[in-house]
């Protein structure tokens, strides 16, 4: 429950609530001034001009006239309240009121609120019970000369408990509608509140679960389409993205274990031989032994190089690049050793885009594909690099020969670390060249794609394409 | 050659030194960096040989105070981090090559010679012309003669040679010419630069009786005039 106090949503709805009840009090005050307001302006002007018609009736007729004024209007019984009081004497002259209430001595000539008593009457004019009724009024001495000795004390007033009593009725109604407001307010805040900590309480769990080592787990969506859900969406895109450079990370140690393992026994067992052979032979065996060793440092480095791209390094320095002049470049520095191996080296163009991406590392990935090209299409006499531009905003290098290929079930597998097809085995090679080409592409947020470079005939070749997203200015 | 080698993998460094002094230079060896920092102010040395990752003072920063005290002394990094931020970051200290861990020995000699080397052709004077025996080439009207006849070589072919005839007289290794001549930082697996290299010994060597040239088994390639 004190959580729900202190989510982020409850401290906005009280916010919410409080701005509302202040503009409901605004709108109950306005209410109020143009009704009661109103009505409570009327009554006292009702007062002054009944008092004004008193004085004119003393000043034009004298104080008997006044006297029976008087006494007529507290004979008509309406909600008027009447007193004409002798001064310095005291005595009740006439009216319809038994006595001065006590308000009216502080009141001075000012208006003043009081309460009186009136008999209740029944149907038939029977007496049965009294009311205490509120009411409102003004007392104005009159003299006939400044300096006269006596006096006479008008009290007039007005009935105005109907009034009151409607009035309280409206502030109670106001003051439960405001209530009401701020109640109902607080409660939908701790519901919302509840709802929402639910499901942060679920993106929290996730997040325990996978500290305490299950990285599998992920935020159970809602199918909601608001920023709760996107927001857990991402979180699960960056936990996919996470666990998947969890996993390359273990399968590099793996493969290294598996790669390097070999190529270690390998090694213990010959120089174990070695101590006890001739020295011919021991020199044989440090000779092999080197080679081993470099072998393992090349396969070392690419592990490393893949893991590095894998990881997004280099990613700061990509910029805008051409593909056709980097496919220049390399055909440049490939086509002699195409020659001397049989092979025709040609680079084929259409106007492009440029792409976003590094050099350093698009030439890397396009030279694995010539080394590929060369050492495994057996057979074949032409390599080919094709720079086009392709659908959807992007530009292709492909690298295609008319070597044997790569069988179609297999050409997922020969992205993977280590695969090498059967045949290939006996060529020298890491088996980690195309990953890194994959790595590199994925690096520039492109796919690879392993297909056959003539759709027809015998040898049908293999076509390596890369498809790069077009360079974005944004 | 004096040369203060700065490394803290006491087999590493004793491989390192012993082949250098082989070589037929003179090794001097610091464990850390501060001891580096030190004995790099106190000797006059050709060249620094310097790991990134030392002990008490790292390889960057020991000679980013070098250079600030005015050394000029060319510094060749060892590191373990090859990618294109941490060449970067070496150079930006005042390194003038880099070479990453696990390299092969010839790789670091090479090297290292190639930075003496620079170091004793005077700055302010440019050589425009090279020649070794009776090859020469001018790097300004970009053409090459030998024996007084001209040879015409494509542009990447010159800028072969032209790298070759800076380092006459030095093992040039295949990463060397790939970085300088065709600045790519990989190794590619086929034998890319031994083509190159073949076509232009065909035209500079082929037609003549002493071979200028030559292959340095398991080291890379020079150009000299004679043994």
């Amino acid at each position: 429950m004190f959580r729900l106090l202190r989510t982020t949503t409850f401290r906005f709805t009280i916010v919410y609530v409080v701005v509302f009840a202040v503009a409901v009090a605004l709108l109950g005050y306005l209410f109020y001034q143009s009704t009661f307001g109103v009505v409570a302006k009327q009554t006292d002007s009702i007062l002054d001009q009944e008092i004004q018609v008193l004085s004119e009736v003393f000043s034009s007729e004298g104080a008997g006239v006044l006297r029976r004024v008087v006494r007529e209007r507290a004979a008509w019984r309406d909600d008027g309240l009447y007193m004409l009081i002798g001064a310095p004497s005291g005595a009740v002259l006439s009216g319809n009121l038994s006595a001065l209430p006590p308000e009216a001595l502080s009141a001075g000539e000012g208006f003043f609120n009081f309460t009186f008593e009136r008999p209740r009457l029944d149907a038939a004019g029977r007496e049965i019970g009294i009311d205490t009724r509120e009411a409102r009024g003004k007392i104005r001495r009159f003299k006939a000369t400044p300096d006269a000795e006596t006096s006479f004390l008008v009290f007039v007033a007005r009935d105005i408990s109907t009034r009151e009593s409607l009035r309280k009725r409206s502030q109670a109604l106001m003051t439960r509608i405001g209530a009401a407001t701020i109640g109902l307010g607080i409660v939908i805040g701790l519901l919302f509140s509840r709802t929402l900590l639910r499901r942060v309480d679920s993106v929290n769990r996730t997040a325990r679960a996978i500290r305490d080592g299950d990285l599998s787990k992920r935020i159970a969506l809602t199918g909601a389409v608001d920023e709760i859900e996107n927001l857990a969406i991402n979180l699960n895109a960056m936990l996919d993205q996470i666990e998947r450079l969890m996993n390359g990370m273990r399968e590099v140690s793996d493969n290294i274990a598996h790669d390097l393992r070999s190529p270690l026994n390998r090694i213990r067992g010959r120089l174990n031989e070695a101590l006890k052979s001739s020295p011919a032979e021991k020199e044989e065996a440090l000779r092999t032994t080197l080679e081993d060793a470099e072998g393992m440092i090349m396969t070392f480095n690419a592990l490393l190089s893949i893991a590095r791209i894998e990881s997004g390094e280099g990613a700061g320095q990509m910029e805008a690049v051409d593909l056709v002049a980097i496919a220049q470049e390399m055909v440049e520095l490939y086509e002699p050793a195409a020659q001397e191996s049989g092979f025709i080296l040609q680079l084929k163009t259409a106007p492009a885009p440029p792409v976003r991406g590094s050099r350093a590392l698009i030439s890397q990935a396009l030279a694995n594909l010539l080394d590929n090209a060369l050492k495994y299409a057996v057979g074949g006499t032409t390599i080919r690099i094709d720079v086009r531009k392709g659908s959807e905003n992007r530009v292709l290098l492909s690298v295609l020969d008319d070597g044997p290929g790569v069988p179609e079930a297999e050409r997922d597998s020969v992205l993977k670390r280590f695969v090498r097809l059967e045949q290939s085995r006996s060529t020298p090679g890491s088996g980690l060249g195309l990953s890194l080409v994959s790595a590199i592409a994925r690096a520039h947020r492109g796919s690879i794609l392993l297909g056959e470079s003539s759709t027809s005939g015998e040898r049908r070749g293999l076509k390596v394409t890369i498809a790069f997203p077009a360079y974005d200015k944004g | 050659m004096r040369i203060l080698v700065v490394e803290d993998d006491n087999e590493a460094a004793a491989h390192v030194s012993k082949g250098l002094r082989e070589a037929g230079h003179v090794v001097d060896h610091a464990m850390d960096g501060e001891v580096g920092l030190n004995m790099a102010g106190a000797g006059d040395y050709d060249a620094y040989v310097i790991d990134r990752m030392l002990p008490k003072l790292d390889g960057v920063t020991l000679l980013s105070k070098r250079r600030a005290g005015g050394d000029e002394t060319p510094a060749l990094f060892l590191s373990a981090l090859g990618e294109v931020d941490d060449r970067v970051k070496g150079f930006k200290a005042g390194g003038d090559d880099y070479l990453v861990k696990p390299y092969a020995f010839p790789e670091l000699l090479a090297r290292v010679e190639a930075l003496g080397r620079r170091r004793h052709t005077a700055p302010s004077t440019v050589t425009t012309r090279y020649a070794v025996g009776d090859l020469e080439i001018d790097v300004i009207t970009r053409t090459v003669r030998r024996a007084g006849k001209k040879i015409d070589l494509q542009p990447r072919e010159f800028r072969l040679l032209e790298y070759l005839m800076r380092h006459a007289g030095q093992v040039v290794t295949r990463t060397m010419l790939l970085e300088n001549v065709w600045e790519y930082h990989f190794d590619p697996q086929t034998n890319v630069i031994d083509v190159h290299i073949s076509r232009l010994r065909s035209k500079i060597d082929k037609d003549f009786d002493t071979a200028l040239l030559k292959t340095i088994r398991g080291a890379g390639y020079t150009i000299a005039d004679g043994d």
